[in-house]
């Protein structure tokens, strides 16, 4: 916008400021909000009848609200002034410091609240990470502390985030709000409830949204056992429909390690609710998770997921059943990988990124395998064949390879010449595997690293 | 592959002080955040002097409140995220005596809680982003033995998760931008032995693409600020010769508005400031000619942290 030329044909900002909070005032359930080139509102006000409010660059009907996106920075700079002074005012009868200012005209500390809630809005609907607006606001609720006002500001920041769901700052007042509630008023368990739908209906608009699903993991702390367990199963379809949203497999994750830890620390409505369900869930999941991977090729998400499910069924479940023996676990994880090597031609190159990311997997576990294990485990994958295969689809990690197996002729490397370290710490119980990968390596393999009776057997 | 466009950049910056759009309006809350960006690119490419040092001072002593505290503009509350702005960019400048450090280290100290972790101002979100700023802010300023040390410390290491990266709080998602928060401030205490350094650096390097950008978490698009996140983190952990450098350097000048100065977050899209400095300092750690280098945990010139701890 080019200043001045466009700023002739429409009202003052304190003008446009005044309609604006007109409209929320006689509307305070205004849900969803559009910033729309000003042809459309003069088509807008043209068609519907029963309009809340006819202005030229304001539309309102049915709780949503359009907005001009010409009149949006004398708004804003309206907004912002008024604010400001409002706030100064307020602070003042808050007793808190406030920058040199004096006050001439005296008003009435309801009033100044008032103008404070009035004018944040106005400012935050425009500017949404506007810190201070929010603070004014935190400032306003907590020395009112009313449940239907803190409802009410739950409603405000659900309205921003209708329109900027990455609004760190509408995310992190959500949390403050509910931290007042919490402890003070009974309606905790509704409150997560709706805050976990909010954020699913959310995340569906916009994905791997970062800041939404931090907000749910979030909640998981304040969530009674019975409640993990109730978001664990529903979040179940909303993933299955979004496979390549890490989030929402990562809040599943957060869920599982919470109910993991309640279980290791035998809390008494958990060890009810789990018990020994705990490791039927978890191979639940490890199925689960399988038929996606075969269903939808190359998608990094769930080959993520598997790693984690993996890495706790070794630490936590295989010692504890005696019914899934690791050996087991890997073979089954190794005929998997086969499967994922081997799909059938495709144009858009899915199926490398998926022979890939089977490799990146069975590379990343083989650390979790315990040394007598590990030997059989890999002397399998040997066998089978497909090493070759493994070391050709991991291009991604050419230089990460290169490195752990120390060929320094392919990658030049000044400032880092320790190999032994590296090797060691990723791959400390399964040297062979490097070595079947790479067979000039044996003998640096075998200097390398400590003696294993399995290991160097294998190696023979 | 293009040249870096060093001028073009250079006038971008010092352009987008003057400007007063809609854009630079919904901009100003973070203003002192965009003042450490653009200065520090500035510096990075040599060019600092073309900025009236007296006056960004002036200014930004105003957004200083009683408590110690930065606002990220006039008249703005006050943060971590921007005192830590103001002190990097009055170290930039060779000015922290103008700077009460004893008062600014209470403000930080005072943020800090019983569990270790740090809240970013008086209204208590806390987020590992606050403890490297507080963290970082204290080292420049001389004054760690302000906060229990020990305790910040394990609060970022209960964050780590299973996939050796690093969230907001423990239990949140690894993310490259939390993660250089928190290896950035556990190198600053020399605490590196708690991070998984093969895991932590395996996770990183599989953040290159095919394009060769890298993006801040699995199935995301490549991005420019990326550069600076997971490569100063890589660095950090010794661990930066996996990923391909040539690549990224190539991404990185692709995304240059080569007419107006400038760079973008990926190819052909419109540039800011951020990323301007995120692209430009990603160079300097991948040590492209003519870029100053920039030390990975303090993201401040080296020269620069050198002058502060060796009095160089």
């Amino acid at each position: 916008m080019s200043g001045t030329m466009a700023e002739q044909s429409i009202p003052q900002g304190h003008e446009l400021l005044v309609q604006l909070e007109n409209i929320f005032e006689s509307d305070p359930l205004i849900d969803e909000v559009g910033f729309v080139p000003p042809a459309q509102i003069v088509e807008l006000n043209e068609k519907a009848d029963g309009l809340d409010h006819v202005t030229t660059h304001f539309w309102s009907k049915d709780h949503k609200l359009a907005i001009s996106m010409e009149v949006l920075k004398p708004l804003l700079q309206a907004a912002k002034d008024a604010f400001t002074v409002a706030c100064r005012e307020y602070k003042e009868f808050a007793n808190l410091p406030v920058d040199e200012i004096c006050l001439d005209s005296p008003a009435s500390e309801s009033f100044t609240e008032n103008e404070v809630m009035k004018h944040s809005k106005a400012l935050l609907l425009l500017s949404c990470d506007f810190r201070s607006a929010w603070n004014s606001r935190k400032l306003v609720a907590s020395r009112r502390k009313s449940l239907s006002l803190y409802m009410e500001e739950l409603l405000l920041s659900k309205l921003i985030l209708s329109y900027a769901p990455k609004s760190e700052e509408a995310w992190s007042y959500r949390r403050w709000v509910i931290k007042m509630i919490d402890g003070t008023f009974p309606n905790m368990q509704d409150i997560l409830k709706n805050e976990s739908k909010l954020v699913e209906g959310i995340a569906e608009k916009l994905k791997m949204n970062y800041r939404a699903w931090y907000h749910r993991c979030w909640l998981v702390s304040y969530m009674t056992a019975q409640q993990v367990f109730d978001e664990f199963n529903q979040s179940r379809k909303w993933a299955e429909l979004h496979v390549a949203d890490n989030c929402c497999f990562h809040y599943r994750r957060r869920l599982m390690l919470r109910m993991l830890e309640d279980y290791l620390l035998q809390q008494t409505e958990a060890c009810f609710l789990y018990s020994s369900d705990l490791s039927v869930m978890w191979n639940e999941e490890l199925y689960w998770n399988e038929l996606l991977i075969k269903r939808f090729i190359g998608r990094e998400a769930l080959w993520v997921h598997r790693r984690f499910l993996a890495q706790c069924w070794i630490k936590h479940f295989v010692s504890l059943s005696s019914d899934t023996p690791l050996d087991g676990f890997l073979d089954h994880e190794l005929e998997l990988i086969r499967t994922c090597m081997h799909v059938g031609g495709d144009d858009f190159g899915d199926n490398e990124v998926h022979a890939d990311l089977a490799s990146a997997y069975i590379l990343w576990i083989s650390p979790q395998v315990t040394t007598d294990r590990g030997a059989a485990f890999l002397a399998k994958l040997k066998k089978s064949g497909d090493v070759n295969i493994l070391a050709k689809s991991c291009p991604g990690k050419k230089l990460l390879l290169e490195d752990l197996v120390g060929n320094q002729s392919l990658m030049p490397r000044p400032i880092f010449p320790s190999v032994k370290t590296p090797l060691l710490a990723l791959i400390p119980s399964s040297p062979s595997l490097w070595v079947s990968i790479f067979p000039s390596l044996r003998t640096a393999a075998i200097l390398l690293l400590p003696r294993r009776t399995s290991a160097t057997a294998y190696l023979r | 592959m293009g040249e870096l466009e060093i001028d073009k950049h250079v006038q971008y910056i010092l352009d987008v002080e003057k400007k007063r759009d809609f854009e630079s309006l919904l901009m100003e809350h973070i203003r002192m955040n965009g003042a450490y960006w653009g200065l520090t690119t500035l510096y990075l490419l040599g060019k600092l002097e073309k900025v009236d040092q007296d006056a960004v001072v002036e200014w930004m002593m105003k957004c200083q409140h009683d408590c110690g505290g930065f606002g990220g503009s006039i008249g703005h509350d006050p943060h971590v995220l921007y005192t830590l702005s103001a002190v990097q960019v009055l170290v930039l400048f060779n000015k922290l005596d103008m700077l009460d450090a004893e008062k600014v280290s209470n403000y930080i100290a005072s943020l800090q809680n019983e569990d270790g972790s740090f809240a970013g101002d008086i209204w208590g979100e806390i987020d590992t982003r606050f403890s490297y700023c507080a963290i970082c802010c204290l080292a420049l300023l001389h004054r760690l033995d302000k906060i229990n040390v020990e305790k910040a410390v394990n609060y970022i290491v209960s964050c780590k998760n299973l996939d050796g990266g690093f969230g907001c709080t423990p239990g949140g998602e690894s993310h490259a931008g939390q993660i250089f928060c928190c290896v950035g401030a556990l190198a600053i205490t020399g605490s590196l032995h708690y991070v998984d350094k093969d895991r932590l650096g395996w996770w990183l390097c599989e953040r290159q693409v095919k394009s060769g950008g890298l993006n801040g978490r699995p199935e995301k698009l490549p991005d420019v600020c990326y550069s600076w996140w997971v490569l100063s983190s890589l660095i950090i952990i010794d661990r930066v010769h996996w990923i391909d450098k040539d690549k990224l350097t190539k991404f990185i000048l692709n995304c240059q508005d080569r007419e107006n100065g400038g760079i973008s977050d990926r190819p052909d899209d419109a540039v800011d400031v951020f990323h301007t400095y995120f692209g430009v300092a990603g160079l300097s750690l991948l040590e492209y000619p003519e870029v100053k280098p920039i030390d990975p945990a303090y993201a401040l010139p080296v020269d620069v942290v050198n002058r502060i701890f060796f009095g160089k």
